[in-house]
C-alpha cells in the first residue's frame, strides 16, 4: 500500500506546480513535438532524409549517443566521493546525479532507436528472444550493459526515494551493494561505447587503445560540467540547499580530468602527425581539411579552443571559484567535449571512407529536429524525476513536506 | 481431416494477423507500407533457426508479396551450400580495362536499387605509377568518365565484397543478422537486420550498402529468379551486399560479373577443387589481397595474368 | 583532491569499490573469452540439406572461331591459285588492318591450300584449330588458357564450363583489344538527395 502511496505522491508531485513549471513543461512539449515532426519525415521517406550516406553511415545521432553515454557514466563522479568517501555535501546530491544518468541513458536509447533502419526489430538485440552477438559485437555488449545500468539506476533512485518517503532508513547492505555496483557499471558502459569505435581495424582514426581512457576522461569532465550547471539551476528554481563546496569539489575534479583529457588528446595528435602514415589523413581532414573539403575545420578548432580556455579558467583558483567564470568554463567544457566527441570523433573516422571517398556530412534538418526532440525528452525526464526527488531528498532543510509540495518548482 | 482443420485454422489466423497488421500499419505508417504491415513478418525467426516447414512457408509468403509488388511470377529459393565447396574469386588487374560492364550486370542480376543508386562493385582508377609500391585508396577515382577506356597510363581496380574468411562485418553485427555460410559467402538475413549500419563502419572495403529509402527497381527490369540470402528485392532500412550471386553460384553457374567481363579478367570457382581456375591462379600467379595488414583474409585475389 | 577535505567515516574503506571493480572486470573478461575465443565459426542452418557436389565434366568449346562468310571459304575465289608472296598493298581485303607484330598474310595463311593455315614447319592447320598456330609464338599463354585463367569462361563453374579459342576474343589480324566506351560512373553520395531536402541541397551545391 505504501508503494501505492508513493506512486500517488509521485504523480501528484509531477502534476502540481506553479505557472512557470507548466510553462516549462509546455516548452519541453514543443521540443518533443519538433522531434516527432522530424521523425515523421524519416517514417515517410526512410533515413534518406538524413544526410548520412554510405560513406558516412553514422552521423550526429551516434556522435551524440557517445556523448550522452558519457554523461550517464559521469554519475560516478558523485557516487564515488559520496558513497565511497562519504563526503556529506556530495552525498546529498548523488541522487540528482543518478537522475541525470537516467535521463541521459533514455536519450541514448532514443538516439539509437531513431538511427535504426528497423526500430521495430529491436527485440533481435535482446537475449533469449533475439539473437544478440555477444560478446563479439560491441554494440550488442553496449546495449546490454547500458540497459543494465539504466535498470540499476532506476532501482537505486526509486528505492532511495521510496525509503525517504516512507521515512525509514534504507537497507544498508542492499543499497550500498547497488550503489557500489553502479561504479564499475558506469565505467563499463562507457568503455564498451569506446570499444564500439576503437575495435574496428577498418577505421584507423578510432583504432587506438587510448580512445577508451579518452572516452572516460571526456565523460568525467562533460558530465560533471553539466551537473554543476543543472544543480545551480535547480538550486535557484527549487530553492534547495546544494552547497557551494559540493559544486567546487565537482569543478575541482573536472579540471583534473580535463587535464588528463587534453593530455590524451595531445598524445593522439602528436602520434598521428609525427608518425605521418597514411592513417594521418583523417586527423588532417579534421584539423586542416582535405583540398576543398574543409567543413569540419572550424568545428575542430572551436572545440579545441573551448576545452583549452575552459582548462585555464578552471585551473586558476580565482576564476574557478568565481560563479560567472566557473559557469562559463563549465559551459565551454560541455560544448568542447560535445564537439570533440560527437562530430569530432564520428565524422573524421568516416572521412575519407575506406575506399577513399570524401563525403562531407552535415546534419540535415530532420536530424537536427530529432536531436532537439530527444534533448526535450531528456530534460523532461530530468525535470519530472527531480520534481519527485527534491522534496524527498532535501527534507532535512527544515521545511515541512506540504510546504515543499506547494513551492514545487 | 485433422490436416484440413489445421490448415483452415492457420489461414484464418493468418488473415486475422494480416488484418491486425493492416491496422497497425495504418497507424504506424512505416515507409513504403501502402502494403499491409505484416505481423507474421515482424515476428519471423532468424533464417538459421527456421525449420524446413517454416522456411517453406516464409519463402511462399515472400513469393506472393513480390508477385503482388512487381506483377510477375517470382521464385525465392533458399538453396543450401554444396558439400566440399569453398568459393574463391580472382581478378586479373593486368587485364581490367575499367569499362564497368560488371557493375551494371551486377545491378541487373541482383536487383539493386536504381534510384537511389546502389552499386556493389566500385571500379577505382589509379595513375599506374602511383600504385607501383602500394595502393593509397585516397588516390583512387571511382567517378572517372572517359570517351573510351582504358585511358592512357591508368590502372583499374574493381572492388566489391572481398568475402573475408575473418569478416569484420560479421563480428560487428549486434544481432547476428550477417554470417559466413559453409561455402564461404558472407550473407545477410534482410529480415533480421535492424539497420544499425555498424557493419558498414566495420567493413574495410566499403562493400556494404544501406537502403536509405525504399529501393527503386523498375518492374520490367526486376530479376524474378531470387534467393532468400541473395538477390530478392530488399526493403528500406536494411544493409545489403554482394553475395557472389548466391542464386547462381549455388546452382553451379558463374557470377553475373564473370559472365559480363569483356576481357575475361574475372575468375570464380571452388578453391577446394585442385583443377579449378581459382586454384590454378593462386598457385601459379602473383596474387595479392586488399588491406592484407588487417588480416581479414579475403577470398578475393587480385593477380597479374 | 585534498585528502583533508574528505571526511572518512569508518564504514567501508577503499576495499569495496576495488573489489567490485575487480569482480566487474573478471565477469566481463570471463564472458569475453569463454564465449568469444577462436576464429569465427561458420554457420549451420537448420533447413539446409546435404548437397553433394557433382563430378565436374570437361570444359566445352563455346563457339567455333568466327569466319567471315563473305570471304570464306577462300577457295571460292582463289581455287587452285598460288598466292603472290610479295608484301604489298592488297586490292581486295582492304578491311583487314594488319597490326600483329611484323607478320604478313602468308606467315599464317597457307600459300597453296588457301582454306588452311600453316605452322612454321609448313604443316597445315584447319581454321577451326587456329589456336595451335597461335601457340607457336604465344606458348606461354597456353597453360593459363587451358586452366581457364587466360581467356573468359562462362556458364557453370561446376557443370557446363564454356571456353573460347584465341580468335573468338582476339582478332588475329589485330589482336589487341579495342578500347570501349565505359558505362556511366556511379553517382557520388553528395548527389543522392533526400526527397524533402532537394532545395536546400541545391542551395548547398550552389554555395560551393
Amino acid at each position: 500500500m505504501k508503494i501505492l502511496d508513493f506512486a500517488m505522491f509521485s504523480v501528484r508531485q509531477v502534476l502540481s506546480g506553479g505557472r512557470a513549471y507548466y510553462m516549462w513543461l509546455a516548452f519541453l512539449g514543443v521540443l518533443i513535438l519538433v522531434g516527432l515532426a522530424g521523425y515523421r519525415e524519416t517514417l515517410i521517406h526512410g533515413h534518406i532524409v538524413s544526410n548520412m550516406r554510405d560513406p558516412v553511415p553514422w552521423g550526429v545521432f551516434i556522435g551524440t549517443y557517445a556523448f550522452f553515454v558519457g554523461v550517464a557514466a559521469a554519475a560516478v563522479a558523485l557516487s564515488v566521493p559520496g558513497y565511497v568517501y562519504h563526503w556529506k555535501p556530495i552525498k546529498e546530491i548523488v541522487v540528482l546525479g543518478e537522475i541525470i544518468a537516467i535521463s541521459a541513458v533514455i536519450m541514448c536509447i532514443l538516439f539509437v532507436m531513431s538511427d535504426l533502419g528497423h526500430p521495430e526489430r529491436f527485440w533481435h538485440l535482446l537475449p533469449v528472444v533475439g539473437k544478440p552477438n555477444i560478446p563479439r559485437s560491441m554494440i550488442a555488449m553496449n546495449v546490454l550493459i547500458l540497459n543494465g545500468y539504466l535498470v540499476l539506476n532506476l532501482v537505486i533512485v526509486t528505492y532511495f526515494l521510496y525509503c525517504s518517503y516512507v521515512g525509514r532508513p534504507y537497507n544498508r547492505v542492499f543499497f550500498m551493494t547497488l550503489m557500489l555496483a553502479s561504479i564499475p557499471a558506469a565505467i563499463s558502459i562507457h568503455a564498451t561505447t569506446a570499444f564500439i569505435f576503437n575495435v574496428l581495424p577498418a577505421r584507423p582514426y578510432w583504432n587506438s587503445a587510448i580512445l577508451v581512457p579518452r572516452f572516460i576522461a571526456t565523460a568525467l569532465c562533460a558530465g560533471p560540467a553539466l551537473m554543476v550547471l543543472a544543480f545551480q539551476i535547480l538550486r535557484k528554481v527549487a530553492k534547495i540547499g546544494i552547497r557551494d563546496e559540493a559544486l567546487h569539489k565537482i569543478v575541482e575534479m573536472t579540471v583534473i580530468v580535463l587535464f588528463v583529457n587534453l593530455l590524451l588528446f595531445f598524445a593522439e595528435v602528436v602520434t598521428e602527425y609525427r608518425s605521418a602514415t597514411a592513417h594521418t589523413v583523417h586527423m588532417q581532414y579534421y584539423f586542416q581539411g582535405l583540398g576543398d573539403h574543409v567543413r569540419l575545420v572550424s568545428w575542430a578548432w572551436s572545440g579545441a579552443a573551448c576545452n583549452i580556455t575552459a582548462f585555464f579558467l578552471l585551473l586558476v583558483p580565482r576564476t574557478r571559484k568565481h560563479p560567472v567564470t566557473m559557469n562559463i568554463a563549465c559551459a565551454l567544457v560541455f560544448v568542447g567535449v560535445f564537439i570533440e566527441k560527437g562530430i569530432g570523433l564520428v565524422l573524421p573516422g568516416f572521412t575519407p571512407g575506406t575506399l577513399g571517398e570524401v563525403y562531407e556530412y552535415v546534419p540535415s534538418m530532420p536530424e537536427v529536429m530529432i536531436l532537439v526532440g530527444v534533448a526535450g525528452v531528456g530534460i523532461f525526464v530530468f525535470t519530472i524525476l527531480s520534481k519527485i526527488a527534491i522534496p524527498l531528498t532535501f527534507r532535512e532543510e527544515g521545511e515541512s513536506e506540504s510546504e515543499l509540495e506547494l513551492s514545487g518548482a | 481431416m485433422q490436416d484440413t482443420d489445421h490448415k483452415e485454422r492457420t489461414t484464418s489466423r493468418r488473415q486475422f494477423l494480416k488484418a491486425a497488421g493492416t491496422v497497425a500499419g495504418a497507424t504506424v505508417g512505416l515507409p513504403g507500407t501502402s502494403k499491409a504491415f505484416d505481423l507474421e513478418e515482424l515476428f519471423q525467426q532468424h533464417f538459421r533457426e527456421l525449420s524446413q516447414e517454416d522456411l517453406e512457408r516464409v519463402l511462399q509468403r515472400m513469393e506472393r508479396k513480390y508477385e503482388e509488388e512487381y506483377g510477375k511470377p517470382f521464385s525465392v529459393e533458399a538453396t543450401g551450400p554444396l558439400d566440399g565447396v569453398m568459393f574463391g574469386y580472382g581478378l586479373d588487374i593486368s587485364r581490367c580495362i575499367g569499362c564497368r560492364r560488371c557493375v551494371y550486370a551486377c545491378v541487373d542480376e541482383n536487383n539493386q536499387s536504381r534510384d537511389p543508386q546502389i552499386h556493389y562493385i566500385r571500379v577505382l582508377e589509379f595513375e599506374r605509377e602511383e600504385v607501383q609500391r602500394w595502393i593509397d585508396f585516397e588516390k583512387g577515382d571511382p567517378f572517372y568518365d572517359h570517351e573510351e577506356v582504358p585511358a592512357e597510363g591508368k590502372l583499374y581496380l574493381p572492388v566489391a565484397c572481398q568475402q573475408c574468411e575473418e569478416p569484420e562485418c560479421v563480428r560487428a553485427c549486434p544481432t547476428t543478422a550477417t554470417w559466413q555460410e559453409p561455402d564461404g559467402i558472407v550473407v545477410i538475413d534482410y529480415d533480421w537486420c535492424i539497420g544499425c549500419r555498424y557493419c558498414m563502419a566495420a567493413c574495410p572495403y566499403g562493400a556494404r550498402h544501406f537502403n536509405w529509402t525504399e529501393p527503386g527497381i523498375p518492374e520490367d527490369e526486376v530479376n524474378p529468379k531470387t534467393h532468400y540470402l541473395g538477390n530478392r528485392p530488399r526493403a528500406h532500412g536494411v544493409v545489403e551486399k554482394c553475395t557472389w550471386c548466391i542464386q547462381r553460384t549455388r546452382e553451379g553457374r558463374y557470377t553475373a560479373c564473370v559472365e559480363a567481363c569483356p576481357v575475361g579478367a574475372r575468375k570464380f570457382g571452388n578453391m577446394l577443387d585442385p583443377k579449378s581456375e581459382i586454384r590454378y591462379l593462386i598457385e601459379h600467379k602473383r596474387t595479392f589481397v586488399l588491406k592484407a595488414e588487417l588480416d581479414t583474409k579475403p577470398k578475393f585475389f587480385y593477380f597479374y595474368g | 583532491m585534498h585528502p583533508h577535505s574528505i571526511e572518512p567515516r569508518g564504514g567501508p574503506s577503499l576495499s569495496p569499490p576495488v573489489r567490485w571493480t575487480i569482480v566487474g572486470i573478471a565477469v566481463l573478461a570471463v564472458g569475453f573469452f569463454a564465449l568469444g575465443g577462436g576464429p569465427l565459426k561458420q554457420s549451420t542452418v537448420r533447413a539446409y540439406p546435404s548437397r553433394p557436389l557433382a563430378p565436374e565434366p570437361e570444359p566445352v568449346l563455346l563457339a567455333p572461331p568466327p569466319v567471315d562468310d563473305e570471304f570464306f571459304p577462300c577457295e571460292d575465289c582463289h581455287e587452285g591459285e598460288s598466292a603472290d608472296p610479295e608484301v604489298r598493298e592488297l586490292d581486295e581485303h582492304e578491311h583487314v588492318k594488319l597490326k600483329h607484330g611484323d607478320l604478313w598474310c602468308l606467315d599464317c595463311h597457307d600459300r597453296d591450300q588457301r582454306d588452311l593455315l600453316h605452322l612454321s614447319d609448313d604443316s597445315p592447320v584447319e581454321m577451326s584449330e587456329s589456336w595451335r598456330l597461335c601457340t607457336r609464338c604465344h606458348a606461354k599463354r597456353i597453360p593459363d588458357w587451358r586452366a581457364g585463367v587466360h581467356g573468359k569462361r562462362t556458364g557453370y563453374w561446376s557443370g557446363r564450363k564454356e571456353y573460347r579459342t584465341c580468335v573468338v576474343c582476339h582478332d588475329p589480324h589485330s589482336p589487341l583489344f579495342k578500347p570501349l566506351a565505359p558505362k556511366p560512373p556511379p553517382i557520388p553520395a553528395s548527389q543522392i538527395h533526400s526527397p524533402t531536402a532537394t532545395r536546400s541541397a541545391e542551395m548547398n551545391d550552389a554555395g560551393h
